[in-house]
């Protein structure tokens, strides 16, 4: 059965401008999603959970005066729709008025963008199965064992208000990716998004994963330290997706809670570090519009280095006197405004160059369980994972046992000695991350997995 | 609800499949949040569907559906049997289940005070309070208050014959503040940190808790955090407090005894664990006062249910034993890898999720200190209260916790105030450092709203008991 986008799309647009409809409070948002998404996951090279689920959500944000109450529901009857905007018009009612809201936003004009792919409409539960066939096939014909998941999400998203914002948008995305393991400590990773299903090449990417698997087994120890590294773009997306989270966004600039809190126009980093958030450019995912129905504009982050400026949404806009860039997430919302569509500019070398320039450094494919230690100076902690190597005279050499770091990403950017031209989506199927591979001068590492 | 189950069960049965259950789940939330004096939030959210389950041709399939009628219901049965035979196509041993008793019956979780009777002005003014007396601080910066709560109701039913009721309430909440001077931030929470303290229960919870009394002490620390010394690097012997030794076992006991990651089912996103099935009654995880229970039956925990989502009752089951590893958390399809019974740990994160295997109330049981007497016996040491940051490997074995607040421990006291602790550790060689526990006099069950696991990704609320421990040995102050 072939999904119906442009269906899913006009029953989200219907929903939200029901509910507007139904609403008694001074003014009204209604953010309406219809989806379908489907997972194949694998393990020990079969399939042991696979899943597919339907939905429609209706969040309703109710104003009176400047009193702002926010509820939810999956139920889309009119009834349900009217109950919904009513216990949002009771949670405003029973805020304090809050000064500082500067009403719910007027009409931007939106750019009309296709990003519904027929490939992904039609990528069912047996071409899932299928895909994880020839992934699978690639580790079972060399002995090893493999894991992962092939997914698919279909939405039509639309956000209505009673300023006249009627906007809807469908999107796709597929992903998948695959883990490959051998009996001494091998271990390969490989991973694909795409709006559209029908570029996804399964067998190359068990390829991938599986090779990888192979040429690190028998992983040795490294002594702790700081060394030079070079990140493959799946390390690279972890580090990228902190700085947005963190620092890239107008409320934690104004909390001071941001690297470039006070900084900004400065040189804050390397001057090949140029990174941007655009919903806009033709290859991006997702929506051209922010949860508030505002068109999303693209935003020039760090410039070679330098930080100019952050995401708003329309109350960070109205306190801080910044445009609104467009960035709103679901109300409420305690994180502010965010980037979701970061792109880090590309060099002019290839992952090969960036390893023969290493005398002596470690190559990473890839993090796991990366988390906060210090968040201004985006201090992370994790583990390297899946493909971890010694570089040494400019060649990868023995593979390496998992690493943890302790790092201060601001700093390792300061020092970044090459960057690859080709990029690569790193993420979810809805909102990835475009990256290239990092060589930097000084990464500290500060234990190991025995 | 009755006739939409057995529309499910019969579609599924008529479509091929050789086993089925369906779980209609109705979820009603309400979540309120203040930060700096200023509502961020007040946010309410119903969500309900079904979702079916089913072997057919030996292998899963799982659809799941907002429409709750019993022609959608037996839409996604007929789904879910669809997409168990393409599983087929990419299958091994077809899938067993180890017997379970079916049964009909009910249960409901506590709650004196349902929370959605109390007005939202109440809880807005709890909030409001707590925050302005963490603003009472110059130097905390940015302050935080939450609270949260859900109503839960669920109905099993499966081929078998089982046809289970439950409903239970959960509430929670916590408060923050933040010391910001130039680019130090420090932080330091009540009653915990990353969303705060749950239980299963009503308003009575929150009255509990006393946000605002504790709101005072909290703003000092925070602000105290500015001028106290960096952790220093080192091997010190490590007190950990009950909240971050929840998190602990929760980390590097909990997550490691899931038997779907001892088998590889979750490899390629959260990842394996050190454990083997040989290792089952044979590996030493700590040392002999180490002992780890499994227990769903913990009154108010949010680890607690009367039947998991396989329809297993809920059981105390114990995971280490004097040190040595005696249990998984397993499922029905698990335990028989193990030539066991479920332990019934199978839980979904709502309608449109699979049952996982999930942590009920995994506790380090209570020890013989008192924890005065505890610090008067560590010569020099380092006392360390409230996670602030996690991190551990694919395996769960190489861990690195950092935490809000320590204090050393000079010669059998308290002494200096140090900010930014953390420590890292190999988990078996870690518990076997562990050579007190406090009594049950300082231990305390800590509900963790927030425990993600599975793709998509769903979250669990599970719990943890825990008192205060001693660590000989260990490493602090990473990366300084």
């Amino acid at each position: 059965m072939t999904i119906n986008a442009h269906e899913m799309q006009e029953r989200a647009q219907a929903l939200a401008t029901r509910a507007v409809e139904l609403s008694t409070a001074d003014s009204t948002e209604v953010v309406a999603a219809v989806s379908s998404s489907a997972l194949t996951r694998f393990a020990d090279n079969r399939i042991h959970q696979n899943v597919a689920e339907d939905n429609s959500e209706i969040s309703v944000r109710a104003v009176v005066g400047t009193q702002v109450g926010v509820a939810a529901t999956n139920r889309t009857d009119d009834d349900s729709l009217r109950a919904c905007c009513d216990a949002a018009l009771a949670a405003a009612t029973s805020a304090p008025a809050d000064p500082d809201f500067p009403g719910l936003p007027g009409v931007s004009p939106v750019e009309p963008a296709q990003r519904v792919a027929s490939g992904t409409l039609a990528f069912n539960a047996e071409a899932r199965a299928a895909s994880v066939r020839s992934i699978v096939d690639q580790s079972a014909t060399r002995g090893l064992i493999c894991a992962g998941g092939v997914k698919s999400t279909v939405q039509g998203l639309a956000v209505a208000n009673s300023l006249g914002i009627d906007v809807a948008q469908s999107t796709s995305g597929m992903r998948a990716t695959v883990l490959s393991m051998g009996s001494n400590g091998g271990s390969g990773w490989a991973s694909f998004v795409s709006r559209d299903a029908s570029e996804f090449t399964a067998a190359a990417l068990g390829d991938e994963a599986a090779t990888l698997a192979e040429r690190s087994e028998g992983p040795r120890d490294l002594e702790p330290g700081s060394y030079a590294v070079v990140l493959a773009p799946e390390a690279v997306a972890d580090l990228v997706e902190f700085l947005g989270w963190l620092s890239l966004g107008a409320k934690a600039l104004d909390e001071g809670r941001s690297f470039m809190t006070d900084h900004l126009g400065e040189q804050l980093m390397s001057e090949r570090i140029s990174l941007i958030d655009d919903a806009l450019a033709p290859h991006a995912f997702g929506l051209t519009f922010d949860f508030e129905g505002v068109a999303k504009s693209r935003v020039a982050l760090i410039e070679s280095g330098v930080g100019r400026t952050v995401v708003t949404d329309s109350y960070w806009s109205a306190r801080t006197g910044q445009a609104n860039t467009g960035h709103a997430l679901p109300a409420p919302n305690p994180y502010g405004p965010l980037p979701l569509n970061l792109e880090m500019s590309a060099g002019d070398a290839t992952i090969d160059e960036l390893i023969a320039s290493v005398d002596r450094g470690v190559y990473v494919t890839r993090f796991h369980y990366v988390n906060v230690e210090d968040p201004v100076p985006v201090t992370l902690t994790g583990m390297t994972r899946d493909g971890t190597f010694m570089i040494e005279n400019g060649r990868l050499t023995a593979p390496l046992k998992n690493l943890r770091f302790t790092q201060g990403v601001v700093t390792a950017l300061n020092d970044v000695r090459g960057v690859t031209r080709d990029r690569e989506w790193i993420g979810s199927e809805t909102n990835p991350v475009l990256v290239p591979g990092l060589l930097l001068g000084g990464f500290a590492f500060t234990g190991q997995t025995s | 609800m009755r006739d939409i189950i057995a529309a499910a069960l019969n579609a599924a049965a008529l479509s091929g499949a050789t086993y089925a259950d369906a779980r209609i789940t109705d979820t009603l939330h309400e979540e309120i949040s203040v930060a700096n004096g200023r509502v961020e939030g007040i946010e309410s959210g119903a969500t309900f569907g079904i979702g079916v389950r089913v072997i057919a041709d030996g292998s899963w399939g799982f659809a799941s559906t907002s429409a709750v009628t019993g022609e959608s219901a037996a839409s996604a049965a007929k789904q879910a049997v669809a997409i168990a035979k393409a599983s087929a196509l990419v299958s091994r041993d077809p899938v067993h289940l180890a017997s379970v008793d079916t049964v009909t019956d009910m249960w409901t979780g506590p709650c004196d005070i349902d929370p959605f009777d109390i007005p939202v002005k109440d809880k807005v003014a709890l909030l409001l309070e707590a925050d302005a007396a963490l603003r009472a601080q110059e130097k905390v910066r940015l302050t935080k208050a939450h609270l949260g709560f859900y109503r839960i109701s669920k109905v099993f039913g499966s081929s078998e014959g089982s046809y289970i009721e439950q409903t239970h309430y959960e509430s929670g909440g916590g408060i923050v503040a933040y010391a910001i001077d130039g680019a130090e931030v420090l932080s330091r929470s009540f009653p915990n940190s990353h969303g705060g303290d749950w239980e299963q229960g009503g308003w009575e919870v929150i009255e509990r808790m006393d946000l605002p009394g504790h709101a005072p002490r909290v703003a000092e620390q925070a602000v105290a955090l500015l001028t106290a010394d960096t952790c220093p690097s080192g091997s010190y012997d490590l007190i950990i407090d009950a909240s971050q030794i929840a998190l602990q076992v929760h980390e590097s006991v909990g997550h490691p005894t899931e038997l779907d990651r001892v088998l590889g089912d979750e490899a390629a996103f959260a990842g394996t664990s050190f454990l083997g099935l040989d290792d089952l009654d044979s590996l030493r995880y700590g040392s002999e006062i180490v002992n780890v229970t499994a227990d769903a039956t913990v009154p108010g925990s949010l680890g607690s249910f009367g039947y998991d989502d396989e329809g297993v009752p809920a059981q105390r089951d114990f995971l280490i034993r004097d040190g040595m590893l005696t249990g998984f958390l397993t499922s029905r399809e698990s335990a028989l890898e193990i030539n066991r019974t479920s332990n019934g740990c199978m839980r979904a994160d709502g309608w449109n999720r699979i049952p996982l295997i999930r942590m009920t109330t995994i506790s380090l049981e209570p020890g013989t200190w008192a924890f005065d007497d505890l610090i008067a016996d560590t010569e020099r040491g380092l006392y360390i209260e409230t996670n602030n940051s996690w991190s551990i490997d694919d395996k769960r074995l190489n861990f690195q916790f950092a935490c809000e607040i320590g204090w050393l421990i000079e010669n059998g006291e308290l002494t200096r105030m140090v900010k930014s602790p953390n420590y890292t550790g190999i988990t078996p060689e870690f518990w076997a450092s562990c050579d007190a526990v406090c009594s049950a006099d300082h231990w305390k069950v800590w509900g963790l709203p927030n425990c993600g696991k599975g793709e998509p990704m769903q979250v669990a609320h599970v719990a943890h008991g825990a008192s205060p421990a001693r660590f000989r040995g260990v490493q602090v102050g990473v990366g300084r």
